[in-house]
């Protein structure tokens, strides 16, 4: 474990880099949707009517704003701090470990920044014209645990992603990366395709597990990931 | 003192081309090793096997009589900082030099802070706009800072200038005389570097040309010179000092072999007009890349 800190230390070297910016994306998207809503109420009027009320629900910044930045963290953590981390004396395990507890730590962050949002949006009255950006519907309609716990799967989800391809790249080249990622594409349709075909099914699973359906699918991605990033890291060279 | 790095039949290739070509050798601990050859000999990539950075075709690398695979406690004792190392984009100098003494139980944070000052490296400036020789310099100071039972330096000199060159050079010396340590270095700057090693390694062509201390090595370097028909007839009836390398004009024609000489041999040397001078380490190391002689 303490081996594993070298490696933490490092992935944290940059703080505002893997802690801050995923706040700062989530205050942009704040900023942004409170804009649109303000635009369209001078326009409609307020208080907004409940038709715009809803659309606003469908808000879905906090879900796409975030993974391109959490993915390009999880590459340059596999390239970058890899080749030091080894140059430093690190093994390949204590690196996946150090970096995956990492990338638990941005995550966290990531979450609780969603959840102090949620409560400034209800104290505020959802910033005080009524824009929804974490009282949403893809995060529970307001329900603190879903948002938390799935803004939580799908930061790590999008830092393993990104881990795994980069520590591909480095393993393998890009080539074999892109031949990767194709299977992946495959095996993901082809379980969308079993899903589709047993609808019924999933529609019951849906109905009886409501968002944590979506959670869980998304910390199983999350867990694939993390597993095939170290089957990966322990090919990798410099 | 420990035993060192043992490297056993190392082979690495990449497709059909060998890089490596079954390499036997022991590198002592305790010791200043120059690792030596043309650009494409293998200098990198066994520097890289032996640290772990890449992985071995076949054969293997021992840590004083242990395989080390993935034991923390071994891979600490390491330090491999490359020429071309990669840095997080995002890191400033000061980063790099606040987390990597977390890595070593031996840093030398007083070697490191005199090394920042005498190098005059920026803390605040993001390391991927460094001057090559700044990056040499901090590649250096991480190094040397490490106190790593093994460090490896790979060619540390590249983007200096004389000065800090020179500054290297003194503080190599005195960090590996405050803790001798096992150093293994690359260099194509030889006679620059030779007055610090105590061992050289030649590769030519992903094998070992030669291993010795650097006293027998230096001794080896001859150089003949004189008419050709003479220098021709001498080398034939000599077989043991092959030519290395030959250069022609006119009438006559000087040659790198390798010595010494014994006095029946440097008596016929005379008798045929033939002029023995020893040459540099630099000249051996480029008369052996030239040639396929293995000395080892």
């Amino acid at each position: 474990m303490t081996h594993a800190l070298r490696p933490l230390k490092l992935y944290l070297a940059n703080r505002y880099y893997v802690l801050g910016v995923p706040l700062f994306i989530y205050a942009v998207v704040v900023v942004l949707s409170i804009a649109v809503v303000a635009i369209i109420g001078s326009m409609t009027g307020f208080p907004l009517s409940e038709e715009i009320r809803e659309g606003t629900r469908n808000n879905a910044g906090v879900l796409f704003s975030a993974p391109g930045f959490l993915v390009s963290v999880g590459v340059f953590a596999a390239t970058r701090n890899f080749a030091l981390a080894l140059a430093l004396g690190a093994t390949r395990r204590s690196f996946w470990a150090g970096t995956t507890l990492g990338f638990a730590l941005t995550s966290l962050m990531t979450a609780t920044a969603a959840s102090v949002g949620l409560g400034l949006e209800r104290l505020t009255g959802h910033w005080f014209i009524g824009a929804h950006v974490f009282d949403v519907h893809v995060f529970g309609d307001g329900d603190l645990a879903v948002l938390f716990v799935g803004v939580f799967v799908m930061a790590i989800a999008c830092l393993a992603a990104g881990a795994l391809f980069g520590t591909l790249f480095r393993a393998y080249g890009t080539v074999r990366t892109v031949l990767w990622g194709a299977a992946m594409g495959v095996v993901a349709l082809g379980l969308l395709t079993l899903a589709a075909v047993n609808d019924e099914r999933v529609l019951a699973w849906q109905d009886a597990w409501g968002e944590w359906l979506s959670v869980s699918v998304i910390a199983a991605v999350a867990a694939a990931f993390l597993a095939g990033s170290y089957a990966a890291v322990r090919r990798a060279t410099i | 003192m420990t035993a060192g790095i043992s490297v056993i039949g190392l082979t690495k290739t990449y497709g059909d081309h060998t890089v490596l070509d079954d390499l036997h050798l022991t590198f002592a601990a305790g010791k200043i090793h120059g690792l030596l050859g043309a650009n494409g000999t293998g200098k990198t990539t066994l520097m890289s096997l032996m640290s772990r950075h890449t992985f071995p075709t076949r054969g293997s690398v021992l840590l004083d009589d242990r395989e080390f695979g993935e034991d923390p406690r071994q891979a600490q004792r390491l330090c491999f900082v490359r020429e071309n190392q990669l840095y997080n984009d995002a890191f400033k100098v000061r980063d790099v030099l606040r987390i990597a003494p977390d890595f070593y139980p031996k840093w030398d944070a007083a070697t490191t802070t005199r090394l920042v000052d005498r190098f005059r490296l920026p803390p605040a400036t993001v390391v991927k706009k460094l001057s090559r020789g700044q990056r040499s310099a901090l590649a250096i100071v991480l190094a040397l800072g490490s106190r790593a039972d093994f460090t490896f330096l790979d060619e540390p000199y590249l983007g200096l200038d004389p000065g800090a060159r020179e500054t290297f050079y003194e503080e190599l010396i005195r960090s590996y005389g405050a803790q001798p340590r096992t150093i293994i270095m690359s260099t194509h700057l030889v006679d620059e570097a030779a007055p610090l090693l105590e061992e050289v390694v030649v590769l030519n062509q992903g094998r070992v040309a030669l291993q010795a201390p650097l006293e027998e090595a230096e001794a080896l370097a001859l150089t003949l010179s004189g008419p050709t028909t003479s220098l021709d007839r001498w080398l034939q009836e000599h077989p043991d000092h092959p030519s290395l390398t030959r250069r022609t004009l006119g009438p006559t024609a000087t040659v790198t072999t390798l010595g010494p000489l014994s006095d029946a041999e440097s008596a016929s040397a005379s008798q045929a007009q033939l002029r023995v001078t020893s040459t540099s380490l630099q000249g051996l190391v480029a008369a052996l890349g030239n040639s396929n002689h293995e000395v080892a």
